[in-house]
């Protein structure tokens, strides 16, 4: 690859591995794919725990854990100017090209993408989730966004609904907003050697057990199931604090034998409690785009989920048999999907989602994105103010001072610590292990 | 692949789906006309009429003239105007009409509700005879004007956060459960009463005057509600007859204070509901797919 092709990328998210997720596992996956096309990735987090300072993961993916620790729901306290000393180390010592941040409540991420953009870097953002329009939490979520979006290089949504949701929500033009899903590592889902037997037919439920993933739902639709048809179990994995109500219902319908609760499921186990079953049930009230339906569907299952948000782009319909959020028709569509069940073959599913989702695809769709965004013309201060001015009558001018500050401050860091004086980092080659992650 | 491909007719329609990788033909921020096609302006709003409004506002009016009322009832008391026998009698006359008001306007008459009630009330008057001696001197320490001061607050605190919709009280077996603004207000108000009295020179004085606000506090709300919901044109004369009476106790007691809630009331009644629908005007209300599905049905916790 040639050098002009060649981009150093930092990706800046606050969640990011020890933890666990959709975004995560979004970061780690296209982190990877990039390296093998090529590509300098850097990683940014903030600790966890004793994880501080420099790390380094498979294909020598670096990951920069600042010393900044989360204060609520893993992430770091808003201080706005704080993190931008280390910030322009990193950004200066890996002579980074382009900064993607990820997910929209990530405060380290709109940190970062903002002391980049004063620094003159090209950012792409990544938004993973969807918001509302209103409660108190959205508005202000909405316009930190907007913040942050006012001067982004080019967007990505992970669905389409997720784009208008976006595009709706920081007034970005929508030709500036990618859609790039996640994928799913079709080599680590696969379905299992042999065909379960149909006598008895397996519904597994993998999810947090919170309000927003439908928890009140499954209360509902689990026991209806259970009267309707007498060869149905119930695999719920999965903790949070609606599993008592759960567990309750369990009781009072003396389910016991038939729903099985079996607590968090460690990521890594997440496969083979799938393919102990024949079809998966979502039930989120919310949702983007959903990787649990990916993984499932890679796993052979069929899957029943609510038509919310993103997930009636995510699959074929002939793979996904979709219900409105209410319980009655979540029936019906287990009721059909377990109608269905006989003409499905699992590898058959499993050989589909090798073609749907591919994380290398992804990269390479990401790739572009990138090529757009360094693309881009240089813009100087005064060039970029207007935009945030545009931002409302307040807050517009509101984000403009912070924007000047910023500036002020970055050139007396400037002054303080010249460029000339951070060292670079010289690039290792390492040895590529091609096994890590399935190439089709 | 960032060349645009010409349009073609063998070219496949754009689908918006996530699967399958980049469609052919278009990249990946192709935009298409279906693009925000399931957004939803202003589906929820309700278009609302002035005049309903103003009559929905009367319910607020007449709730601030009991509690003025109370207010002046509590001056009088403390000027020695009105004195303990006469305050006894007034609380009898009011627990008296009260009941007579839940029993006309109840659906059905039920003797053991009404027995249930009895009971309740005569538990909650003996029990007050027992404490009045207590809260007789329960301030003694502190100055009258601190106590006015937090009177006044409290009683501020109480309008604010009351529950004008529908009663904190409710009859045995009522469905929904009052909600934490509803009881601080209650609280609020029951404290002021409690700090009223504790100036007062007797026991039975301080029995009297407690027995009153509470009746008031506890039990106004009630009597109302049920007034509205048997007919809500008694509603309105009992509101503004209720209105002309605490006007005149006003305007008795203090020109400035008569002033300043005869402007309260317009302020109430005629602007706020002018304002409401001004302001609706502005509203910008968004939704769409991307919205957090609402449960059709209630969660039993």
């Amino acid at each position: 690859m040639d050098e002009r092709r060649r981009h150093r990328i930092l990706m800046v998210s606050d969640f990011f591995y020890p933890n666990f997720g959709g975004v995560e596992n979004h970061i780690y996956y296209l982190s990877q794919c990039l390296l093998k096309l090529g590509h300098k990735v850097v990683v940014m987090t903030h600790a966890y725990g004793n994880r501080s300072g420099v790390r380094y993961m498979t294909g020598g993916l670096k990951v920069y854990y600042i010393p900044w620790k989360p204060f609520l729901m893993q992430n770091t306290l808003p201080t706005i100017y704080g993190t931008l000393p280390i910030i322009r180390t990193i950004l200066v010592r890996e002579r980074i090209s382009l900064v993607h941040g990820h997910q929209a409540f990530s405060t380290l991420c709109h940190e970062a993408l903002m002391h980049a953009r004063t620094m003159g870097y090209k950012v792409v953002f990544t938004d993973h989730s969807l918001y509302g329009f209103a409660d108190v939490g959205s508005i202000h979520m909405n316009k930190v966004l907007q913040f942050t979006l006012a001067d982004v290089n080019q967007a990505i949504c992970v669905s389409h609904t997720s784009k208008e949701n976006t595009v709706l929500r920081s007034g970005l033009p929508p030709e500036k907003v990618f859609v790039i899903p996640n994928a799913v590592d079709t080599a680590v889902f696969k379905p299992a050697p042999e065909r379960l037997s149909c006598h008895e037919i397996i519904i597994v439920v993998i999810s947090r057990l919170v309000y927003r993933k439908g928890a009140d739902l499954l209360v509902e639709v689990i026991p209806e199931v259970c009267r309707l048809h007498p060869n149905v179990r119930f695999i719920v994995g999965g903790d949070g604090p609606k599993r008592v109500r759960l567990e309750e219902m369990r009781e009072k319908h003396s389910l016991q034998d038939r729903v099985e609760m079996l607590g968090a499921v460690q990521h890594a186990q997440v496969r083979s409690v799938l393919i102990t079953g024949h079809i998966f049930l979502n039930s989120s009230l919310t949702e983007a785009f959903c990787i649990a339906i990916l993984e499932a569907a890679s796993c052979g299952l069929l899957t029943v989920s609510t038509r919310v948000g993103g997930v009636p782009e995510v699959l074929p319909d002939d793979m996904i048999v979709l219900a409105e959020p209410v319980p009655s028709d979540m029936v019906q569509a287990i009721k059909k999907a377990i109608h269905i069940l006989p003409s499905i073959d699992p590898q058959m599913m499993h050989l589909r989602m090798k073609g749907l989702y591919s994380w290398h695809d992804v990269a390479r769709r990401t790739e572009i994105v990138y090529d757009r965004a360094l693309s881009c013309s240089n813009e100087n201060l005064l060039q970029r103010l207007p935009r945030y001015l545009a931002c409302g009558a307040w807050a517009g001018k509101l984000f403009c001072v912070v924007m000047i500050i910023n500036f002020l401050l970055w050139h007396l860091l400037q002054v303080w610590k010249p460029t000339e004086d951070i060292e670079e980092v010289p690039d290792y080659v390492f040895p590529r292990h091609e096994e890590d992650i399935s190439s089709d | 692949m960032e060349d645009k491909v010409e349009e073609s007719c063998s070219q496949p329609a754009w689908r918006k789906v996530a699967y399958g990788g980049m469609q052919p033909g278009y990249d990946d921020n192709y935009t298409d006309e279906s693009f925000l096609e399931g957004m939803v302006m202003n589906a929820n709003v309700v278009k609302r009429d002035i005049l309903k409004v103003m009559q929905d506002s009367v319910s607020i009016s007449q709730y601030l003239c009991i509690v003025v009322l109370v207010v002046c009832v509590w001056t009088y008391t403390l000027g020695s105007t009105i004195g303990e026998a006469n305050l006894l009698l007034l609380d009898v006359a009011l627990l008296g009409s009260g009941f007579l008001v839940l029993l006309l306007t109840a659906r059905r008459l039920s003797l053991y509700l009404l027995y249930h009630y009895i009971l309740n009330i005569s538990y909650f008057i003996c029990g007050l005879y027992i404490l009045a001696p207590i809260y007789n001197t329960l301030t003694r320490s502190i100055s009258s004007d601190s106590i006015w001061a937090l009177t006044v607050s409290l009683l501020i605190l109480h309008l604010f956060l009351h529950d004008y919709s529908g009663s904190t009280i409710k009859p045995p077996g009522a469905l929904n459960n009052p909600t934490l603004t509803s009881n601080i207000s209650l609280n609020a108000s029951i404290v002021a009463s409690v700090l009223i009295a504790s100036r007062l020179p007797s026991r039975l004085h301080v029995f009297a005057i407690v027995l009153f606000s509470l009746q008031v506090f506890l039990f106004a709300p009630l009597v109302t509600y049920c007034i509205k919901k048997y007919s809500f044109r008694l509603h309105l004369c009992f509101s503004f007859a209720l209105m002309l009476v605490t006007l005149a106790m006003v305007f008795m007691l203090n020109r400035m204070l008569f002033a300043f809630l005869l402007g309260l009331l317009v302020f109430v009644m005629v602007l706020c509901p002018y304002w409401l629908i001004k302001i609706q005007g502005y509203k910008f209300e968004i939704n769409g797919p991307w919205d957090e599905a609402k449960l059709c049905f209630d969660i039993k916790e």
